[in-house]
């Protein structure tokens, strides 16, 4: 924030004629390279008077008092922390009019006060520097900042620096000697440089992990994998010193590496309670970097880490304030700890820090004091979403977690989708030349256009999918998958590619088959897809899936940038997971859909959609209550079971363990990032119904005169290809 | 939307309607782009057209020319009939107006060359 024309407000429009050659003088004195001072035009000073009302508010919201009588005091607008002029800079440049009695720089304020030990010193300040436009690098850091000055009755009494500690919060300064700073640093060194294929180069940061991987996106860890080696030996003395001074009861086992360049900083964030107990701990070396914690309240403390310093978070502090480092190139630090002065506010820049995160994982659930942040309490207590009852019931849930969902995230959601999966090109291009296509739920129409011999006709229930489909030149229309206004038996081939797996009922399924088949002309095939219960059907194809995974785990350092820990909204209290690229994908044990996300991208909607972020969620895999009982596969039928089953929010890299679920979706919005006010992902919950294997063949069965040419696995979903029986 | 495409669409999807066919329409915008021809395509496209529908529709707008209104047994071999026909049916587009469903008067709007075919919850057959 710059202030611009403060001459104009404060009422020392007459001190522009002083500037021209006091100037000079100045100059010639003491600066190594020419200054100069800029008079205003009669124009720019009819246009600043304009802005004199506004300024005028400004001045009495920031309840700084000016005064026209010439006095010790200055009032240095644009001379600020909150406009990267450090207090050294500000002390070199006025210290030369005279002998400073003071310096105040308050943290984000775009001003500075500074108070000479006499009147004089501070005219002339005031004459050679208002008005001046302060261009030489050697005078200040960022040139082309003007200084507007004028005089005060006094300096307001300084605004005392917050040196509290949030609750809970260990602050051990100089924990660890320079030499054992070194062996960190070094250790971290030779690891980045082993393993440099690797490494995770998130976009804000270098990481690396020991003991256990720290999964961005759930941000949990797998304790199913540990990582091997552990905890580096290098840890050790700093451990046994922890352990020994009764800092921490409990050995840590997994350890997170963090460098941070000047300029880079994590979001603020909680680490997410059920994986890691309480106290974690952080080790700082190298640099400076001011940690921010929030409270849900508004309360901010920022707390200075100094290169050898350990924190540990503990109670209030680990589970309820949430903590990051604001990407800049300097911190605002207490000039008491650089120069001794107390109370005085200076800007350090930073260097290149690294940070080893220690963590207890933790086997329970987590059972803190804070249930709004916390995960494992908020599974039980979080409204719930449960599986209808009703078609009525049905129709809403599938409105709000499918059809909005769809709406509000198809401009991302269709740049995720581009490449057709193989499988249904193979089908499409098989259709004789000359046949009329329905895709039903034809999402961002990439289908439609794949076999130009043929006329594609695509239909979706998303408007804004439909239009960009529109734009690619298809011919599309809206609708309901359930309501298709097509006539009867017009089509020579249909598909249905992720598609029946957002009706939320049975019979729902089943209605939106049926009127495939209806659209479709006896003879005519059609091709339907499904999302898969099973995910791990690549043992049959471990090859094949390997590779792809391969690939996916080079794509992924990328997409994990984006996705880092738990962000937390503004308000504090809302602790979403954070944005994942639109390349994220997912790996292990969803091999197959992730595959499918990845290299081929999916489907759409109508829902159609895909499977990109898939998360399955764990969760009550014991009752099954409303679930329709298909065939016989009702597995987790349990008898006297609940009477409502409530949806389960999947998360990423879990298995599917229940068929009806909420699958996230994070829409990123815009580029823009201010890490303070994190408010750049919106998520969205869509609901899906997986298949367990079997299932769409006993539903496409209940159909009348439809007989199954072929059904299989691909990619994560289920699939048949189905042929309308002539009429007998 | 083509007239290929609207000659595919009903109404029958609401509540009460049973054929639903052929949708009126009541265009604001029409616009005519020029699409590669393709005797053997428009051939096979016209064995799925309902020829009397496609006329209708096509009068309706102006778009009509000198298309007859009978379809010629032997169109196919027709290259003269087909072009007309392929004109008809790909190259003339409806950018803004409204679907009109023959048997209630509901309506269905077309924007950007999109027609709208959702019904409200109180619409819907079945």
């Amino acid at each position: 924030m710059y202030i611009e024309n403060y001459n104009q407000m404060i009422g020392h429009y007459n001190h522009a004629h002083y500037l021209k050659h006091s100037m000079s003088w100045r100059v010639n004195s003491k600066m190594s390279a020419p200054v100069r001072g800029e008079k205003m035009t009669k124009a720019e000073r009819k246009a600043l008077r304009k802005q004199v009302k506004s300024k005028h508010t400004l001045l009495k919201h920031e309840g700084i008092e000016t005064s026209s009588t010439p006095s010790k005091h200055l009032f240095v607008a644009n001379a600020g922390l909150g406009n990267g002029v450090s207090r050294d800079e500000v002390d070199s440049i006025f210290n030369w009019f005279g002998e400073i009695a003071d310096i105040v720089l308050l943290p984000e304020k775009p001003y500075a006060f500074v108070e000479y030990t006499s009147v004089d010193a501070a005219v002339a300040a005031c004459q050679a520097m208002h008005g001046r436009k302060l261009k030489c690098p050697e005078e200040i850091s960022t040139p082309g900042i003007t200084f507007y000055i004028s005089f005060m009755e006094k300096v307001p009494p300084p605004i005392s620096i917050v040196s509290a500690l949030p609750h809970g919060l260990i602050y051990l300064e100089e924990f660890i000697t320079e030499e054992e700073e070194q062996d960190f640093l070094e250790f971290f060194k030779t690891q980045d440089a082993d393993c440099a294929d690797t490494q995770k180069t998130l976009k804000h940061r270098k990481v690396k992990h020991y003991g256990f991987e720290f999964i961005y996106g759930p941000n949990n860890v797998d304790l199913e994998k540990p990582l091997e080696g552990g905890i580096p030996t290098v840890c050790d003395g700093l451990l046994d010193k922890l352990m020994a001074k009764g800092y921490i009861q409990q050995r840590p086992d997994q350890l997170t590496i963090n460098q941070y360049e000047p300029g880079q900083g994590i979001p603020p964030h909680v680490d997410t309670h059920s994986p890691f107990e309480d106290g974690l701990i952080s080790l700082s070396l190298g640099s400076q970097a001011v940690m921010d914690f929030r409270h849900p309240d508004g309360r901010h403390l920022p707390v200075v880490l100094q290169p050898r310093s350990v924190i540990i978070m503990t109670g209030e502090s680990r589970y309820l304030w949430t903590h990051g480092i604001t990407p800049r190139k300097a911190d605002v630090v207490s000039a008491s700890s650089t120069e001794g002065s107390q109370d005085s506010l200076t800007l350090v820049s930073r260097g290149v820090r690294t940070s080893f995160t220690f963590r207890k994982t933790r086997s329970g659930p987590c059972q803190c004091k804070f249930p709004e942040q916390c995960d494992s309490q908020k599974k039980s207590s979080q409204e719930n979403i449960l599986l209808p009852k009703s078609e009525q019931e049905a129709a809403q849930l599938e409105n709000k977690h499918v059809h909005e969902v769809y709406e509000e995230i198809a401009g991302h959601f269709s740049g995720t989708r581009h490449t057709p999966w193989p499988r249904v090109v193979e089908f499409l291009t098989s259709l004789p030349d000359g046949a009329l296509l329905a895709d039903i739920g034809c999402g961002n129409g990439k289908y439609l256009g794949i076999n130009k011999n043929i006329f594609s006709i695509g239909c979706d229930r998303s408007f804004n999918l439909v239009k960009i489909c529109e734009e690619r030149g298809h011919e599309v229309f809206v609708c309901d998958a359930l309501s298709v206004p097509l006539r009867d038996g017009v089509a020579d081939a249909c598909i249905s590619i992720a598609v029946v797996h957002h009706m939320s009922t049975q019979e729902r399924r089943q209605h939106a088959i049926q009127e495939v088949l209806r659209v479709l002309r006896p003879g005519g095939k059609a091709l339907i897809y499904v999302w898969a219960l099973e995910q791990e059907l690549h043992k049959v194809k471990s090859n094949y899936l390997k590779e792809i995974k391969m690939k996916q785990r080079g794509q992924q350092s990328d997409s994990e940038v984006e996705n880092n820990e738990t962000v937390v909204v503004e308000n504090g209290s809302q602790v979403v997971q954070k944005v994942s690229g639109p390349d994220t994908q997912c790996v292990g044990t969803l091999a197959g859909c992730c595959q499918e996300n990845q290299s081929q991208t999916s489907t759409k909607t109508a829902a159609g959609q895909e499977s990109r972020d898939s998360s399955v969620n764990e969760s009550n895999s014991s009752e099954k209550p409303h679930q329709v009982k298909v065939g016989e596969m009702n597995c987790h039928t349990e008898s006297g079971a609940i009477s409502q089953k409530i949806l389960a929010v999947h998360v990423n890299r879990t298995k599917f363990e229940q068929p009806d679920l909420l699958v996230p979706w994070h829409l990123k919005e815009k580029e823009k990032r201010d890490q303070t006010t994190v408010g750049d992902s919106k998520l969205f919950h869509r609901y899906y119904h997986v298949f367990e294997e079997g299932e769409l063949e006993v539903l496409c069965q209940k159909i009348p005169k439809v007989r199954i040419v072929e059904s299989y696995y691909d990619k994560g979903n289920w699939c048949a290809i189905l042929m309308k029986e002539n009429d007998a | 939307m083509k007239l290929l495409t609207h000659n595919m669409l009903t109404s029958n999807i609401i509540k009460g309607v049973t054929k639903g066919f052929p949708l009126q329409i009541a265009a604001t915008d029409i616009k005519v782009t020029e699409v590669d021809f393709n005797p053997d395509f428009i051939s096979r496209m016209i064995s799925k057209v309902e020829w009397p529908a496609l006329c209708e529709a096509a009068e309706s707008i102006g778009h009509l020319g000198d298309l007859p209104k009978e379809l010629d047994p032997d169109y196919e071999k027709n290259e003269e009939f087909l072009k007309k026909a392929h004109h008809v049916l790909l190259e003339v587009e409806i950018k803004e107006g409204e679907l009109i469903c023959p048997e209630t008067g509901r309506k269905f709007p077309v924007t950007n060359g999109i027609p709208n075919m959702l019904l409200n919850e109180d619409e819907v057959g079945k």
